[in-house]
């Protein structure tokens, strides 16, 4: 075909212009045969590594939401977006790469399918108008996602994208990025060559393409030709290099990321799985590779060193060796060091079980290739056995290990849906139940829960006290009340946590409310146990609160600690304890949109509400806190920098109540410093953890004159002109 | 090695402690039961040197049935077996009857070296260990806060007032452990699980053979009088109050 046959009228393109065929034809075929090729058994030998090893998961169920899940993380890229400039970044190359092979599909649909079959053409009027123009902005769109991503990982070198201070750039980063960026540009020459020669009026359209064929003028159009066909071949090459490439690059996230958001658990937040079987169990929680769930192992493959749970994890911002990203790169590393040896004693097992002889001829041929390939990847990478490294303790340091608050940042903004937390939780219980190495003061703790069911130790008659001559009757003396009062053991025991009970009491009496406590018959709610790892300990505790629980016919809970009100809505129900839960804030909130209780009386000053993880992250209680503050008159509600689902942990989850914090800085001082740059006053909390390391940090920061915290039923409690003003006690008055 | 380590079973340190109405004893319904804390030292100290020397740890108690726990507790954390001297003939038994039912038992067993704590922390009496050793005829070291293994002897470290007496004795001896000695593991589950399978001898008063009529016996028992209120110092002058501060610790105190 030649230039003179386009005219106005007929915009379009001749698919495979300047290509002689069919011998280019032929060749492309075989070569995307190839690529194909390489690109399949890639993702064959990873399968197989899938497998190899790890205990077996199921995560198939509600199909339906499953699917969802992965189109609106594809095409809405959701969590890549929620942080904006990365999130856009993506997006463009994304989307834009997206259109392209969109794009690429249609005019290889057309010319192998509909035209020859058919003899229907699509890619023309004002279609291959729009077509072309979109084509060239997403084309565009890459070319300045690949610049964008280029500076941001070689210029401006986020910390995120390293370990403290190291960035971890790899080949493999910058051949994916300029893979990419070639293929777009190459394309774009192409184009302009095409055009260069061709010149049809309505090319203007294809922009990029136009623009740049602009430049090209002194070019001759035989050279152009030339030209033209030398770079669609690199094109071609690169693209089908590209496709070949994937299963062995990062690119291979294209697979794994989306993969692993369809796997996600659908679990509430939060959710561990509890060990069922302690009777006949030889070992508990994960000490080696293989007692991992296949799943927790996949997670590591379809992580993409983006950094996002790094960039808000109080551990690793305290300066603690913990990263979740490390964390889960490291498993990754030791996975691909251990993989190759369990996938040839799979195979060796299926040969042994006479199952091998029983395949079909395609994979026996593949066994063939793989022991070749083996063989060559022995003879590059020479016959080095991986070193024998023990995955708790080594691969993960211990002090990784126990740095973990569980605030859930990292599972909450992780681009690609990896479980971190349950993770940590199961090489604790290793440590924990199966070698019972751990803090002493943790081991002091576990002992204080067992014996008295409190982390202080105080004796367990003591837990009813508080409540004494205020008027608050237990369920023993009339259980036929609305709700139970779950106090935990800060509400009980701990000076300060007995405030906010005592303060709770008086707003539900002042409203009207029909509650009681289990008084000396609650227990300890379990969870700094068994998120210390000391999941035999928390279910002992957890059987015995719903034993009472269920003994008062209990059915609506209120909970002033986050703790105890995630363990007891989330990890109860496993063990018969089904409850409606709610935490003291939620009460509250509806009593005033009630009009149940009134705050009268103005509180002055600039607060700040530091949200805590296990309220916010887990149980995504953000508003009704801020809406009670915002109830009250007179004072001034500001928001930290780190606020809501990026909220900054206090450094207490996560059993680090109970332990000692002597890497880096105190995560609680951390947090107050971020509250006093705001200019806070008065640190509001839902939380007797976050409160005491909220006190303690304010004290820290010799803040103590001008700062102070408080949680918001106190404030409440105030704000009702309710609190009762004692005057200084004179002793020698008397 | 053969080592034997004497457990007893309190209530825990914070327990509410609550006297019969009839001053016969204290209350046992509420009460947490746990380990001697002093003994818990004496069977770390012989888990520590049967881990190091090879051998078997056999814990014994004394106690009703509620004692088994602590047996099974001293199993848990990885003694090998127990014997559990159980009759209501020992409810009332005292230092010198629990010692006497200890030696008869541990004279049957193979034993290289006795732990006990250097008390328990229910009656304060802190003799059983030191009566044991004398019904055995061995060597007693007491409130031990270090201890050298040397293959037929031991060295120890007894603090003393203002000094450290350094003891050594050939083996066979009785030990008593006092805080500081080392920190009590925590029981591993597997422990936990193995510890319900170990063997326990429960021996009855006419299986351990001894008389069980105690030397010295509980006349009553009664709560520890109520604390005096605090006294606050009122005036004007500090001088004024610490004149008044002196003359009542001289003579109302008779502190100095």
């Amino acid at each position: 075909m030649k230039e003179h046959e386009f005219y106005v009228g007929l915009e379009g393109r001749e698919v495979f212009w300047n290509i002689p065929l069919p011998i280019s034809e032929v060749f492309l075929f075989s070569l995307t045969f190839i690529a194909l090729a390489i690109f399949g058994y890639g993702i064959y030998r990873r399968w197989n590594m899938w497998k190899a090893i790890g205990k077996p998961e199921m995560r198939l169920d509600d199909m339906g939401r499953r699917v969802k899940t992965v189109l609106t993380e594809l095409f809405l890229q959701k969590k890549v977006l929620k942080d904006p400039y990365p999130g856009v970044i993506h997006g463009l190359i994304f989307f834009g790469f997206f259109v392209l092979i969109f794009g690429a599909a249609f005019d290889a649909g057309q010319h192998h399918i509909t035209e020859p079959l058919f003899g229907w053409t699509f890619l023309k009027g004002n279609f291959y108008l729009i077509f072309s123009f979109l084509l060239d902005l997403f084309g565009l769109f890459v070319i300045i996602g690949v610049v964008l991503a280029l500076d941001r990982r070689f210029v401006k070198k986020p910390d995120r994208l390293g370990y403290k201070g190291k960035m971890d750039n790899t080949p493999d980063d910058v051949i994916v990025l300029l893979l990419i960026g070639v293929i777009c540009v190459t394309g774009f020459i192409v184009e302009a060559l095409r055009i260069h020669v061709t010149n049809p009026p309505w090319e203007v359209w294809s922009f990029v393409g136009w623009l740049l064929a602009q430049t090209f003028t002194g070019i001759a159009i035989d050279t152009a030709r030339t030209l033209h066909q030398v770079s669609w071949w690199v094109h071609a090459l690169i693209a089908l290099g590209f496709i070949a490439y994937i299963p062995y690059s990062r690119l291979l996230h294209i697979i794994t990321t989306p993969a692993n958001h369809f796997l996600q658990s659908h679990k509430p937040t939060g959710y561990i799985e509890p060990i069922r079987d302690f009777e006949n169990a030889e070992a508990f929680g994960v000490g080696k590779l293989d007692e991992f769930t296949w799943k927790q192992i996949f997670d590591s493959d379809a992580c993409t060193r983006c950094g996002r749970c790094q960039d808000g994890c109080p551990a690793y911002l305290t300066g603690k060796p913990l990263s979740p990203k490390k964390m889960v790169q490291d498993i990754k590393t030791y996975w691909l060091e251990n993989a190759p040896a369990a996938v040839a004693a799979k195979k060796a097992e299926l040969e042994a079980s006479g199952e091998a002889a029983k395949q079909n001829v395609f994979m026996r041929g593949l066994n063939k290739v793989d022991s070749v390939v083996d063989k060559a990847v022995l003879s590059f990478k020479g016959d080095k056995a991986p070193a024998e490294k023990a995955l708790v303790g080594e691969v993960v340091d211990l002090h990784e290990l126990w740095a973990c608050t569980n605030c859930m940042y990292c599972m909450e903004h992780c681009s690609a849906s990896i479980e971190h937390v349950p993770k940590i939780i199961d090489m604790r219980r290793y440590k924990v139940l199966t070698e019972a190495d751990f803090a002493p003061e943790l081991q002091l703790t576990c002992r204080n829960m067992e014996n008295n069911s409190n982390p202080w130790g105080v004796g367990a008659h003591m837990r009813g006290d508080w409540a004494k001559e205020l008027g608050i009757k237990t369920l023993a003396e009339d259980p036929s009340v609305e709700y139970l009062f779950y106090v935990g053991c800060s509400g009980s025991f701990d000076d300060r946590g007995k405030k906010i009970s005592i303060a709770l009491a008086k707003i539900l009496q002042e409203a009207g409310v029909s509650f009681g406590i289990l008084g000396n018959e609650e227990g300890c709610c379990g969870d700094s146990a068994m998120r210390a790892g000391n999941e035999y300990l928390f279910q002992a505790l957890a059987q015995t609160n719903i034993d009472a629980m269920n003994g008062y016919g209990v059915k609506k809970i209120i909970a002033i600690c986050p703790h105890g009100y995630n363990a007891l809505k989330k990890d109860y129900p496993n063990f018969g304890g089904n409850f409606e839960v709610y935490h003291h804030t939620e009460i509250i909130a509806k009593l005033i949109a009630d009009g149940k209780i009134r705050l009268t009386q103005p509180l002055s000053g600039t607060f700040v509400y530091h949200d805590s993880c296990f309220l916010g992250r887990y149980n995504n209680v953000y508003d009704q806190p801020r809406q009670i503050l915002k109830a009250i008159p007179g004072l001034q509600l500001v928001e930290m920098e780190r606020s809501f689902d990026k909220s900054f942990c206090c450094g207490a989850g996560g059993a680090r109540m109970w332990m000692e914090e002597d890497i880096g800085e105190r995560i609680n001082n951390a947090r107050t410093k971020q509250a006093i740059a705001v200019k806070a006053d008065t640190i509001a909390v839902g939380c007797p953890f976050c409160l005491t390391m909220m006190s303690d940090g304010i004290k820290d920061q010799q803040m103590s004159e001008t700062m102070q915290a408080w949680d918001i039923a106190e404030l409440v409690v105030k704000a009702m002109g309710k609190e009762e003003i004692k005057p200084p006690v004179d002793a020698c008055a008397v | 090695m053969n080592i034997i380590a004497c457990v007893k079973q309190v209530p825990d340190t914070e327990a509410q402690i609550k006297v019969k109405a009839d001053g016969s004893g204290i209350e046992e319904g509420q009460i947490k039961w746990v380990m001697n804390p002093y003994d818990e030292f004496g069977v770390e100290e012989a888990l520590k040197l049967k881990e190091k020397n090879g051998g078997e740890v056999t814990v014994v108690s004394v106690g009703p049935a509620r004692a088994m726990e602590t047996i099974r507790t001293a199993l848990a954390m990885g003694a090998d077996k127990g014997v559990h001297i159980c009759d209501p003939a020992f409810d009332s038994a005292d230092a010198f009857v629990v010692a006497n039912a200890l030696a008869a038992v541990i004279k049957t067993l193979p034993h290289d070296i006795i732990f006990c704590g250097q008390r328990a922390i229910d009656d304060d009496s802190g003799q059983v260990g030191a009566m044991l050793a004398e019904a055995l005829g061995l060597p007693q070291l007491t409130l031990v806060t270090k201890l050298d293994f040397a293959g037929t002897s031991v060295k120890v470290i007894r603090p003393i007032e203002g000094a450290q007496l350094l003891i050594e004795t050939a083996l066979p001896c009785v030990v008593t452990c006092q805080k500081g000695l080392n920190e009590p593991r925590y029981a591993s589950l597997p422990g936990i699980m193995k510890a319900k399978k170990k063997p326990v001898d429960v021996k009855d008063a006419a299986a351990v053979g001894i008389a069980t009529d105690a030397k010295a016996k509980v006349a009553k028992t009664v709560p520890p009088p109520a604390r005096p209120p605090g006294k606050i110092i009122c005036g004007d002058e500090p001088a004024q109050k610490a004149a008044e501060l002196g003359r009542l610790l001289r003579e109302e105190a008779k502190a100095i």
